[in-house]
């Protein structure tokens, strides 16, 4: 381990850099990696003698640029994922969303019930594994060539009704889990408080971006970047005195701003930071994370593997189902949207803020990482998914029909 | 004209799809990062039969040669553009039309009609191409058998194409 900063820091940006070369040479998502190689560079890496794979630290300045990086992916998650991107389809995508978000959400409470049996890490688990991960999936479906098929709009209409999901879940969650200490009622309702005024925050986004149109329409890019990423860290600060996590400010602010005319401006000044900074917040998550602790979390992480699975396959197919998306189709939607990614970290690392250390972050990292491998091998077999499904339910319809008839000859 | 629905997809680009009068359709992704990608459906399917990639620059080329930029074919009479409000339109000038032996300047086409001329084409007897005026000045003058290439709004460009097409009586 370097005790200078900028080796540490250099060796931080050569991981990321293996990360994101492999991952781009495998054309898929950097995220599972650059966990993976935090997990075995880091800190809590093994380390035997003159082999030594501690090589880097989590440092102050490291820390930092994590915090930054999870403010520029949250807020160019909102500008990219942003509601007015699928007016047009609303309705459509309000009804699909709500039921994939909806079942999904059920399923994590209810399997964060049976597992911890306590309020805030059935929330936390709710967290974790309702929501898919919106980089991981566009990247799947530039390699599978399905960015043009006509259920591809479906999938990518549910990542934006998952985004607007999180900011508000965000909002009322790390309320909560900052506040435990008080009375459990109070901070409930002073959580759904926030929740609250940051749903009619981003029903009157269209109303705002008139004035923050005004605001941000300045013709120098110094001045332009200067401002806007002002803006961001304004943001986190107002969410932080607001009790909620400084990433939900980010993610809303990217949210509103996204209504003005200035959204496609921002969106390319901050894609290259999100790639620079996103980077260390991926890697320093993995380098906080024992893996020796996998042995104890193992267990639920592969469970919850399954239960995602099943749950999304048919969470999925009923939303596609209700979008009036039939055969092969709904069975593209419903294999695709499995990986989680990004907000899965964020709330493991808001759990980790609110002192929830030790299990929820070694289980959101190997859940991550399951879902990473599964989701590609499922994908890519939609099709013979689909017809598997189908044969068995012919054979089942089939069997009915005989033991319909076994019956009819009884009597 | 065959109808092009665009749909947004959030995180890539844009998607334009474009049903062919062969019922197939052809789908163009243009993704935020510059490159584009071109999908055949054959009628009645929901996953393409084919695809390709184009990078920024190609597609531009290749967008310019479907344009005829380089070589067009003969029937250009019929052929219209349009990109959304921008209305790009071959006309021939009619012999007794009203524009005939008027200039662009007379005529004030820009500021009276609300259209640009781009071009002129003058052919031959045989239909050969003869001369090109491009960005013709005030002074030019129509006369009949000329093909005016002009730009402007649909509706103007459709009253411009009374005037020179129609035959006065």
């Amino acid at each position: 381990m370097f005790e200078d900063p900028v080796a540490n820091l250099g060796l931080v940006f050569i991981f990321i850099g293996l990360a994101v070369l492999t991952a781009n040479k495998l054309k898929f998502s950097s995220i599972p990696l650059l966990i993976l190689l935090g997990i075995f560079f880091g800190p809590h890496a093994p380390g035997y003698g003159w082999l030594d794979l501690r090589l880097i630290n989590v440092s102050e300045s490291i820390e930092l640029l994590s915090r930054l990086g999870a403010l520029f992916l949250l807020f160019h998650l909102g500008l990219e994922f942003s509601a007015g991107k699928v007016v047009e389809n609303g309705v459509i995508i309000l009804k699909g969303g709500s039921i994939y978000v909806g079942l999904n959400f059920i399923r994590g409470l209810a399997l964060g019930w049976v597992f911890f049996g306590s309020v805030p890490e059935m929330l936390v688990m709710a967290g974790i594994t309702t929501v898919s991960s919106s980089a991981i999936i566009t990247r799947l479906l530039m390699e599978l060539k399905r960015t043009a098929n006509p259920e591809t709009e479906l999938i990518l209409g549910i990542m934006v009704f998952e985004d607007i999901f999180m900011a508000l879940y965000l909002s009322f969650l790390s309320g909560y889990l900052l506040f435990q200490k008080a009375a459990f009622s109070s901070v409930f309702l002073s959580s759904l408080a926030v929740m609250i005024f940051v749903f009619f925050l981003l029903l009157g986004a269209r109303r705002l971006s008139v004035y923050l149109n005004r605001l941000l329409s300045i013709h120098s890019g110094e001045v332009f970047t200067v401002l806007a990423f002002a803006l961001i860290l304004l943001a986190a600060f107002l969410a932080d005195v607001l009790h909620v996590t400084e990433a939900a400010g980010a993610l809303l602010l990217g949210l509103v701003l996204a209504e003005t005319l200035h959204a496609k401006r921002l969106i390319q000044i901050f894609a290259p930071l999100r790639d620079l900074f996103g980077g260390v917040f991926f890697l320093s998550f993995g380098m906080n994370i024992d893996y020796h602790q996998f042995a104890a979390v193992s267990g639920i992480a592969v469970m919850m593997t399954f239960a995602t699975i099943a749950g999304n396959l048919l969470a999925g197919y009923l939303s596609a189902r209700a979008c009036g998306y039939r055969g092969p189709a709904a069975a593209n939607i419903a294999c695709t949207i499995i990986a989680r990614g990004e907000f899965s970290v964020v709330v493991a690392g808001l759990a980790a803020t609110a002192g929830m250390v030790g299990i929820m972050q070694p289980f959101a990292a190997l859940y991550v990482l399951l879902l990473a491998l599964a989701s590609p091998v499922l994908a890519k077999r939609a099709r013979k998914i689909y017809t598997a499904a189908v044969y068995f339910w012919n054979k089942l319809s089939g069997i009915k029909q005989i033991l319909g008839n076994f019956n009819a000859g009884k009597e | 004209m065959s109808l092009i629905k665009e749909a947004e997809l959030p995180g890539l680009g844009k998607k334009y799809q474009i049903e062919l009068e062969s019922s197939d359709r052809l789908v163009v992704v243009i993704y935020d990062e510059g490159h584009r990608e071109l999908y055949h459906f054959p009628s009645g399917e929901s996953e393409p039969a084919f695809s390709f990639t184009l990078t920024d620059q190609e597609s531009r080329q290749v967008g310019s040669v479907i344009g005829g930029a380089f070589y067009q074919p003969r029937m250009l009479e019929k052929l219209e553009l349009a990109i959304a409000e921008l209305r790009i339109e071959w006309l021939k000038v009619a012999p007794g039309a009203k524009v005939v032996g008027k200039s662009i300047g007379e005529l004030g086409l820009r500021k009276n009609h609300g259209v640009t001329v781009i071009a002129i084409i003058e052919e031959d007897s045989k239909g050969k191409k003869k001369a090109t005026a491009i960005n013709p000045g005030p002074g030019f003058v129509f006369l009949p058998g000329q093909v005016v290439v002009c730009a402007g709004k649909l509706g103007n460009v459709e009253r411009f194409q009374e005037i020179v097409t129609r035959e006065e009586d």
